[in-house]
């Protein structure tokens, strides 16, 4: 594993964030993983407001986004990065337990680059998080301007 | 009538009115000479005028200028010196030529009285026949079902059709010479003034009223204006029909409150669709997320306890596990059932063949190394959704291929009937396990299975996706089958117009 790229988990359960966590940790994948618990949390890191005023500039490899969110919904937060050109190009990852096709076509027409429906058994949650992780944050080549760990 | 006649001529012959010519003449002539007899003087003259003046009026110009000749030769041959000649003396030349020009005159007036009448006569015929006409034309306008009146520029009604009588309930006696305003308080749908200058510039007004008739009901009607000039062009009367058009207003008035109830209606079942899909995805998306946590902790757990738990606890935490991946399956399914049933279809012609053999690939994939007999027959084209019938077959065909594991050699069939006139009927026959006829109610309900779990898995969810699907195509669904004998369900769909 040559570079490890940060991870920025929009999540408002925090079972959910802790299921994720424990996955991402299976797979050394925990350590760069930022959590915002609902969208407006979400824009404040990207935007460094608020108590993430003090973070670096550099953007997250990949976003992890749930799309029931409180304050600020995921598709808000979607469509809000997708129209800003600092942020359009960071990867966008839906992750969501919404089976409903209205929200899947809505995300892709905001310019998702993925759209994962959690699974209920949790061999399945674990393994989707594996590859979303290992593929997102290890083996894609970010956009230039993306946190990277050595 | 009968007077005019009482008081004119017979017209006589022409022999006749010659002869009366000559009977005046004689009888005037004959008394004439009877009062000179009697020494009664200066009666001849006057005597021989009437007689002249009855020819005029009686016999006509010619008659007259005969008698006024036959008068002059006997008043000369007679009365004038020397007697019982006709030669005359100088001095009674102005006498004689008074009494010709007398008698002319008389016989002129005569003439010019004759000529008078006759026109006169002519010009009654004519009147007559007018008349006559016109009273003709006015009961043809009452044979009509319209309502006509005529009414002058004071408003006030001079004809009044049968129609009118009928729809407004004068009749024409009590109408005519009553103001129509008055009468009918008419209620127009725009100011008078402009009526009156649409009138009067393109002599026709039409429009919707309400008028009221003598019983006091209301009744809109259709009325139509045509203004009537004189021969100075001044407006002189104007002519209205009237249709009643009540009952068309009333119903117009009924579908725009049935199009009301039903716009209601519309964005009441629309907002109770909305909250079926506000509910929907709540279900979709709450109900999964306790579940999820559910089988993740308890994985956890087992993961994390694995050397303190015995085995009866590690299979408590099995069952957990596979009820709630169970329950996942459940919404899952409940959730695609009602998705069905609240997705728009988009229906095109799709050929049912084709649908089948993509049923087929999908549900061979699940097959693979089982030792089934497809047969699959010709297949109609009908109008229909392609991805909602697909999703049908691959139920029907998946029910077959579970229901036949018990097979050495499975048999399934699926193929088409024309058992009915405008309908086709697809079947899927199998040689599996079969059912009771006496539960064949229950099969296309929702979670309602007739199998336990342990021997053919599955929520009970396809039967009844099925059913809806073709529901919702207009058709309905059945099934026939026999306890170990197989099973054959049946569906309907309307066949494709001009096939």
């Amino acid at each position: 594993m040559s570079t490890l790229g940060r991870i920025l988990l929009v999540e408002d359960d925090p079972k959910d964030v802790e299921l994720t966590l424990t996955a991402l940790e299976e797979y050394n994948l925990a350590n760069e993983v930022v959590v915002a618990a609902d969208g407006e949390e979400a824009l404040d890191y990207l935007y460094g407001r608020g108590k993430f005023k003090a973070r670096s500039n550099d953007n997250p490899a990949v976003m992890l986004l749930d799309l029931k969110l409180p304050k600020v919904d995921g598709l808000e937060v979607l469509k809000q990065i997708k129209s800003d050109e600092k942020f359009k190009m960071i990867p966008v990852v839906v992750l969501t337990s919404s089976h409903e096709e209205k929200d899947m076509v809505a995300s892709y027409r905001l310019g998702v680059n993925a759209y994962v429906v959690k699974p209920v058994d949790f061999h399945e949650f674990v393994n989707a998080i594996r590859e979303l992780g290992v593929f997102w944050a290890i083996i894609n080549e970010p956009p230039p301007g993306s946190v990277k760990k050595t | 009538m009968a007077q005019w006649k009482s008081q004119m001529p017979k017209p006589l012959s022409a022999i006749q009115r010659y002869c009366l010519a000559v009977l005046c003449v004689s009888v005037a002539l004959a008394l004439a000479l009877l009062m000179q007899r009697f020494h009664f003087r200066g009666m001849e003259v006057p005597l021989f005028l009437f007689a002249a003046a009855i020819n005029s009026w009686y016999g006509g110009a010619g008659a007259a200028a005969f008698a006024l000749v036959l008068s002059c030769l006997s008043f000369d041959y007679y009365f004038v010196p020397p007697l019982h000649s006709l030669s005359m003396t100088r001095s009674d030349l102005p006498y004689f030529i008074a009494f010709a020009s007398f008698a002319l005159l008389v016989s002129w007036f005569a003439a010019v009285r004759r000529r008078v009448e006759r026109e006169l006569l002519q010009s009654r015929d004519e009147l007559n026949r007018e008349v006559a006409e016109r009273t003709q034309q006015a009961s043809l306008l009452n044979l009509t079902h319209d309502t006509i009146f005529v009414r002058d520029m004071s408003d006030i009604i001079t004809y009044w059709n049968r129609g009118a009588q009928e729809l407004y309930g004068w009749p024409a006696e009590e109408a005519i010479g009553k103001q129509a305003q008055d009468l009918l308080h008419t209620v127009f749908p725009v100011a008078m003034d402009d009526i009156r200058a649409e009138l009067l510039r393109s002599g026709r007004w039409e429009g919707e009223v309400q008028k009221t008739r003598s019983d006091g009901t209301q009744v809109v009607v259709a009325s139509r204006w045509s203004l009537r000039r004189d021969e100075q062009e001044r407006p002189a009367a104007i002519l209205e029909t009237n249709n009643d058009i009540t009952e068309r207003k009333r119903r117009e008035q009924e579908i725009r409150t049935l199009n009301e109830e039903l716009g209601k209606r519309t964005a009441e079942l629309e907002a109770i669709n909305k909250e079926l899909e506000a509910f929907a995805y709540s279900v979709s998306h709450d109900l999964r997320a306790p579940l999820r946590h559910m089988s993740g902790f308890t994985e956890l757990l087992q993961k994390n306890a694995v050397a303190v738990l015995n085995e009866k606890s590690q299979r408590y935490l099995g069952i957990i596990l596979e009820s709630a991946k169970r329950m996942g399956n459940l919404i899952d399914d409940l959730l695609s059932f009602s998705r069905i049933g609240r997705a728009e279809t988009h229906k095109k012609v799709v050929s049912l063949e084709q649908l089948v053999q993509e049923a087929l690939n999908e549900v061979r994939q699940e097959t693979a190394g089982r030792n089934i007999v497809w047969k699959v027959g010709a297949l109609p084209t009908l109008y229909g959704d392609g991805s909602m019938l697909r999703l049908a077959l691959v139920n029907l065909i998946s029910n077959a291929a579970k229901f036949t594991r018990t097979r050495q050699k499975a048999e399934i069939e699926i193929g088409c009937t024309d058992q009915k006139p405008d309908q086709v009927v697809i079947f899927i026959r199998d040689n599996g396990v079969g059912f009771n006829m006496k539960y064949a109610n229950k099969l296309f309900g929702v979670f309602q299975r007739l199998h336990p779990p342990e021997a053919f898995e599955g929520t009970g969810i396809g039967l009844a996706t099925v059913q809806r699907i073709v529901h919702r195509h207009g058709g309905t669904v059945w099934a026939e089958g026999l306890v170990d004998e197989g099973a054959t369900f049946y569906f309907s769909l309307s066949k494709l117009e001009g096939v």
